[in-house]
């Protein structure tokens, strides 16, 4: 029986990680709506305002990310251009080469997961660690993140020790304090022998060229504090105009992805180290990728761009509740992912054109973005698309014989008076596979076909 | 990588160009991002004791106080930087009292003092920089990290803050011990940096 992905993907997952990824998330959602509304009175208007300025520094690109390389030079950074993923992995590898480095601490970026960075450091002989505690334990397993900012939503604590325990981090305890000194300590030797520390960024400031990163390990501050060479990747529409933008979008982005009004360590850079200070980079790089992100800016779901990696539209959306991140078969999950990843999948758009279908619209995901991205109307843009590419379907009932019927008024009589049998037959035992999910869990009403025409004509003769 | 450059760029005009009109830059209005319950007229320095300490930082405004907490903590080794005689010697009382931060010393020192470059009173943060900070380990590796904010460098906001942002190639906002929940969704304090945040106000 044909269905949808995502929905297969839902039906065989394990009932214990539904219920964690669930619950979990329904906690996050909570958490966001206490916080934000118990702190602004109108927290829908900070959202439009902070919408309006990613919709204006993505409009404005052009201008911003020159501003950007501009400042970030001045400041003594190296920067860096790559428009395909081998490119961005390219000048990863060339950085680390000529810098001589072998060994590398990596804090959490998505755009490292996009270009698949660490399999690429692997095959040139670097050591890449994750140090963000969910990401580490990802790279040991060699799984994938199932959530934006908690990438290990779909595990619990005896999974992890029992992957601690293959690696040699200690015998098995799933206490998650000693998971974490475990880590702690662990990481402690990566840091100190590492030569250099790979970041993300989350906003770029163009006037001050400042990158903004945000964890509450305070892995990514480990990352600059003992290695001698840092190089961000950064994805180009991470651009905003000035320092003064972030009082909107860092109040937004704590309280939206996980409750809190900052996160721990927020941390501005817009150079090497001050020279003379025992520690921090002694170079920086600043890697800007593409990797697709012209062409949707190009396309008219453009606004999915403003995205600033919350994860809140995860969290609230009943189908990622159900289904968890790797039913999205991609990088980015849940709503926003269902429109990014089959955009940035290129040419291999086909293959994801089902997760724009993989929602019932309910827009919950918009009533949350804390830059106010229209979600369910980009989700509707790209199904149109995937329409017209004629991308499989799978769950569609074929809706040939409809169109028949209801372009032919004298066909639509008789099938209106026709179906009144429907009454007669018991729907969920006839063999009718496209229609039998519905019927599963629905029922329909009595069938009364032809009384809106009855009724119509009634109104006009009046 | 000048080509790559060109390449990109020419790509975001392209895709721009056909836009009819593009969205103006918003206007910020003051106190946009503002909370509801701040009060503009509120004493800084309580309102920061108030905010750090709902976030996990203890405040000390008494030197004497904040030793004996690291007392009580059975801290050994203690790195106190520059001249700040009055807590080497609260803290040799019952401590190692070293001045520079090294690296070879990351187990040992279970404790250190750095100075800080402000705070923000709305988060309860404290604001390092490379300026006023000798040593980004120091403050981040330790257990305890006390940080000396001066009374005078409170912000009352995040915006205040961002206006005032040092010329610093690194600043970083601290708002309570380092923490994960990354497993089960349980809070944990000291994943890589400290587990216990502190700051001294002077």
């Amino acid at each position: 029986m044909p269905e949808q992905k995502v929905e297969l993907f839902a039906r065989r997952l394990d009932p214990g990680v539904q219920k964690a990824v669930h619950d979990n998330s329904a906690a996050g959602t909570l958490k966001r709506y206490s916080i934000l509304g118990g702190d602004y009175d109108t927290p829908d208007e900070l959202r439009r305002l902070a919408g309006q300025i990613r919709q204006h520094s993505i409009e404005h690109l052009d201008t911003y990310l020159e501003q950007a390389e501009k400042s970030l030079h001045r400041h003594g950074a190296h920067v860096h251009f790559a428009v395909t993923a081998e490119d961005a992995c390219q000048a990863v590898s060339g950085i680390l080469e000529r810098a001589g480095a072998r060994k590398v601490v990596k804090s959490k970026s998505m755009i490292s997961e996009e270009i698949h960075l660490n399999d690429h450091l692997a095959t040139r002989g670097i050591e890449s660690v994750e140090t963000d505690l969910g990401e580490y334990i990802i790279q040991i397993d060699g799984d994938h993140p199932s959530h934006i900012v908690k990438p290990i939503i779909h595990k619990n604590r005896r999974d992890i020790a029992r992957s601690f325990e293959r690696e040699g981090l200690g015998d098995y305890n799933d206490d998650p304090e000693t998971i974490t000194r475990r880590a702690r300590s662990f990481m402690r030797r990566k840091y100190l022998e590492a030569d250099a520390g790979i970041t993300g960024a989350n906003f770029v400031s163009a006037e001050s060229g400042r990158l903004v990163l945000v964890t509450n390990e305070g892995n990514s501050r480990f990352c600059l504090a003992a290695p001698r060479v840092h190089i961000a990747l950064v994805g180009i529409e991470k651009v905003i105009p000035s320092d003064a933008d972030l009082a909107v979008l860092l109040n937004l982005l704590g309280r939206s992805a996980t409750g809190q009004q900052l996160t721990v360590y927020t941390e501005f850079i817009n150079g090497p180290a001050l020279t003379g200070r025992p520690s921090g980079p002694r170079e920086m790089h600043v890697i800007f990728v593409d990797n697709r992100r012209s062409e949707i800016l190009a396309s008219d779901c453009r606004e999915i761009l403003r995205c600033i990696r919350c994860g809140a539209c995860l969290n609230v959306c009943p189908v990622y509740r159900q289904a968890s991140g790797h039913a999205y078969r991609s990088v980015y999950p849940g709503p926003v992912g269902a429109v990014l990843s089959p955009l940035l999948a290129g040419k291999k758009f086909k293959e994801l054109a089902d997760l724009p279908k993989a929602s019932s619209l309910c827009g919950a995901c918009n009533e949350v973005c804390p830059v106010d991205i229209p979600i369910p109307d980009l989700l509707l843009k790209l199904r149109n698309r995937g329409h017209e590419e004629h991308a499989p379907s799978p769950g569609t009932p074929p809706m040939g014989a409809f169109a028949m019927l209801a372009s032919s008024p004298l066909l639509w009589r008789a099938a209106m008076q026709g179906s009144r049998a429907m009454n007669l037959v018991p729907l969920d035992k006839l063999p009718l596979p496209y229609l039998q999910p519905w019927l599963k869990t629905r029922t329909l009403p009595e069938w009364r076909g032809g009384s809106f025409r009855r009724w119509m004509k009634s109104r006009h003769s009046r | 990588m000048s080509t790559a450059r060109e390449n990109i760029f020419s790509s975001i005009r392209s895709a721009l160009a056909p836009l009819p009109s593009r969205t103006p830059r918003p206007e910020i209005p003051p106190g946009a991002a503002e909370p509801c319950w701040l009060d503009r007229s509120a004493d800084k320095m309580a309102l920061f004791v108030q905010r750090a300490e709902a976030t996990g930082t203890r405040c000390f405004t008494d030197p004497s106080a904040c030793a004996d907490w690291l007392r009580t903590q059975n801290v050994s080794k203690v790195c106190v930087p520059g001249p700040l005689e009055r807590l080497k010697s609260l803290c040799g009382a019952f401590a190692e009292v070293v001045d520079t931060y090294r690296r070879a010393d990351v187990d040992d020192i279970d404790a250190a003092f750095t100075p800080a470059a402000g705070a923000i009173a709305e988060s309860g943060s404290i604001i390092l920089s490379d300026e006023s900070t000798p040593d980004r380990l120091a403050a981040l590796a330790p257990w305890h990290h006390i940080a000396l904010v001066s009374r005078s460098e409170i912000h009352l906001t995040i915006a205040d803050a961002l206006a005032a942002h040092p010329d610093d190639p690194n600043v970083i906002w601290v708002t309570g011990p380092s923490k994960t929940a990354d497993v089960e969704g349980i809070l944990i304090q000291g994943v890589h940096g400290p587990g216990a945040q502190a700051c001294l106000i002077v």
